[in-house]
C-alpha cells in the first residue's frame, strides 16, 4: 500500500465524503489511518460528528484527524524569518523589512507554499506511525498549485545556486590575485558602518549561508516532489455530470504535466446501473474506473461510511506499490 | 653597479605590477558586486513586479541577504536597469 493518498476533484463531487470513507473502512480493517485535511473551508469534521483541529484527535479505532489550519502555518512560517532578520542583520536595513515580510501574507504563492511544508510535516511526524495518510484536498486551483510548486520552485532554486556558484568562484578568483581584497561590500562609513575594513564573505559552498539555505530548500522540494510522484495514490472524483468530468480531465492533464500520474478515477453519486461509467471511461482511456453509487437518502451519521461502496478504489489503494 | 642600476626598474615593475593588481582585482570585485546584485534582483524580483520565485521561498534567504540588499536598493538607477539585469540574467546560463 502507498504511505499517501489525495482525493481531489471539483467541489461538491465528494472528495471529503470519499476520503472518509475509504479512511473509516480502513480502519475498520486494521489499519493505521491518519486523515488529514487541507481544505480551508474544513468539513472534514461534520462527517465525523467531531471537531477537528491542528492537533491530530482520535476519530475511532485505529483512525486519527487533524485539520491543516494554512493561516496558522502561514504566521508560524512569517514570525520565524521575522526573528531570523532580527538576529541575522547587524544594521537595521534601509529597507523595511518588516513591512515586506507582513505583505508576504497575501503573496501569490504563499498558501501553497504552506501547504507543502504542512505536507512535510505530516509526513515526517506520522509516516512511521500509520499504514496510510488520506489528505482531503482544498478546491482545485490550489491542489494543483501545490502539487507544481516543488517542481517550479527547484527551476528557481537551481539557477540561483548556480548564480551563488559563479559569484563565490570570483571571489575566490580576487583573493588569489590579491589576498588582502575586500569581496564584500561594507555598509559606508558616513553610514555609521565601517567601509574601510575588509569583510571576507565566504568563498566557498561549504560555508556560504545562502548557498547551504539553496541546496537545503532544494533537498526539501525534491524530497516532496518524490513524495508526489513516488509515495502518493492520486484519485480524482467525479460525478456523472460534464463540469466534474472536464475538470477531472483538466487535474489529469495539468498533472502529467508535472510527471505526476493518477492512479483512478472515482465516480461517485453513480447510480446502481452506474449511469455515467461508459463516458468517464472513453475519457480516461487505460485509468481504472470505481463507482460509488448514490445514497437516496444523503450522508447522515458516522455509520453511513461503512454503507458507501468504495471497494474498488480501496481494493487498488492497497494494491497499490 | 650592474645590480645598481637594475634595482631601480626592478622596483618600478614591482609598482607596476602592484597598480595592475589592484586595478584587477577592483574590476573583479565590481563585477561580482554586479552579480551579487543581479542575484538580489532575481530573488526579490517580485518587488518590481518581474517573474520571481516564490515570495515565500525568497523570504527563507532574506536573513542572510543584508549586504545583497544594502547593495540593490542603494543603486539609484535600479528601477531603470531592471529589465536589462534580468536581460543579463538570461545569459549567464
Ligand atoms: N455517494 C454519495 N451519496 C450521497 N450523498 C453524497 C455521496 N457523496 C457525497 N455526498 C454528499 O454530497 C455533498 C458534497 O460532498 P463532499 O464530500 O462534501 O464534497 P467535496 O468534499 O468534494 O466538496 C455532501 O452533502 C455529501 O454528503
Ligand atoms: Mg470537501
Amino acid at each position: 500500500m502507498k504511505k499517501i493518498a489525495f482525493f481531489m476533484g471539483k467541489g461538491g463531487v465528494g472528495k471529503t465524503t470519499i476520503s472518509a470513507t475509504v479512511a473509516y473502512q480502513l480502519s475498520r480493517e486494521n489499519k493505521k489511518v491518519l486523515i488529514v485535511s487541507l481544505d480551508p473551508a474544513h468539513n472534514l469534521g461534520d462527517v465525523f460528528e467531531k471537531k477537528l483541529t491542528n492537533e491530530k484527535r482520535p476519530l475511532g479505532a485505529n483512525l486519527d484527524g487533524v485539520e491543516i489550519d494554512l493561516s496558522a502555518w502561514v504566521a508560524r512560517y512569517l514570525k520565524e524569518s521575522r526573528n531570523e532578520i532580527r538576529s541575522n542583520y547587524l544594521y537595521h536595513s534601509a529597507i523595511n523589512l518588516e513591512n515586506y515580510v507582513n505583505i508576504l501574507k497575501y503573496s501569490p504563492g504563499t498558501e501553497e507554499y504552506a501547504v507543502l511544508w504542512a505536507i512535510e510535516y505530516i509526513y515526517r511526524e506520522y509516516a512511521a506511525a500509520y499504514d496510510i495518510i488520506i489528505f482531503d484536498t482544498p478546491p482545485t486551483a490550489l491542489t494543483l498549485r501545490f502539487l507544481a510548486m516543488p517542481s517550479i520552485t527547484s527551476l528557481w532554486v537551481g539557477q540561483l545556486s548556480k548564480m551563488r556558484e559563479k559569484i563565490l568562484k570570483k571571489r575566490q578568483t580576487i583573493l588569489a590575485v590579491n589576498p588582502k581584497a575586500s569581496i564584500v561590500r561594507n555598509r559606508p562609513l558616513e553610514d555609521g558602518g565601517d567601509e574601510d575594513v575588509p569583510v571576507q564573505g565566504a568563498t566557498d559552498k561549504k560555508n556560504d549561508k545562502i548557498y547551504i539555505k539553496l541546496s537545503g530548500i532544494s533537498a526539501r522540494l525534491t524530497e516532496l516532489q518524490r513524495l508526489f510522484s513516488h509515495e502518493s495514490y492520486l484519485s480524482v472524483v467525479v460525478n456523472p455530470d460534464t463540469l466534474s468530468l472536464s475538470e477531472a480531465l483538466r487535474i489529469r492533464e495539468e498533472l502529467d504535466r508535472l510527471g505526476v500520474h493518477i492512479n483512478s478515477v472515482c465516480l461517485n453519486k453513480t447510480s446502481a446501473e452506474g449511469a455515467g461509467r461508459e463516458n468517464v471511461e472513453k475519457n480516461f482511456g487505460g485509468c481504472p474506473v470505481f463507482m460509488s453509487p448514490l445514497l437516496t437518502e444523503g450522508v447522515r451519521a458516522v455509520s453511513d461510511l461503512s454503507v458507501i461502496d468504495v471497494e474498488g478504489v480501496k481494493n487498488d489503494l492497497k494494491a497499490a506499490e | 653597479m650592474f645590480k645598481k642600476i637594475l634595482a631601480f626598474p626592478r622596483k618600478l615593475i614591482g609598482y607596476i605590477t602592484e597598480i595592475n593588481r589592484t586595478k584587477a582585482t577592483d574590476m573583479m570585485s565590481f563585477e561580482v558586486n554586479e552579480m551579487e546584485n543581479l542575484f538580489a534582483i532575481l530573488l526579490f524580483g517580485s518587488f518590481m513586479g518581474l517573474p520571481a520565485p516564490p515570495a515565500a521561498m525568497a523570504i527563507e534567504l532574506l536573513p542572510y541577504m543584508e549586504n545583497e540588499l544594502r547593495l540593490m536598493v542603494s543603486r539609484a538607477d535600479f528601477a531603470q536597469d531592471a529589465i536589462a539585469s534580468v536581460m543579463d540574467i538570461l545569459h549567464v546560463d
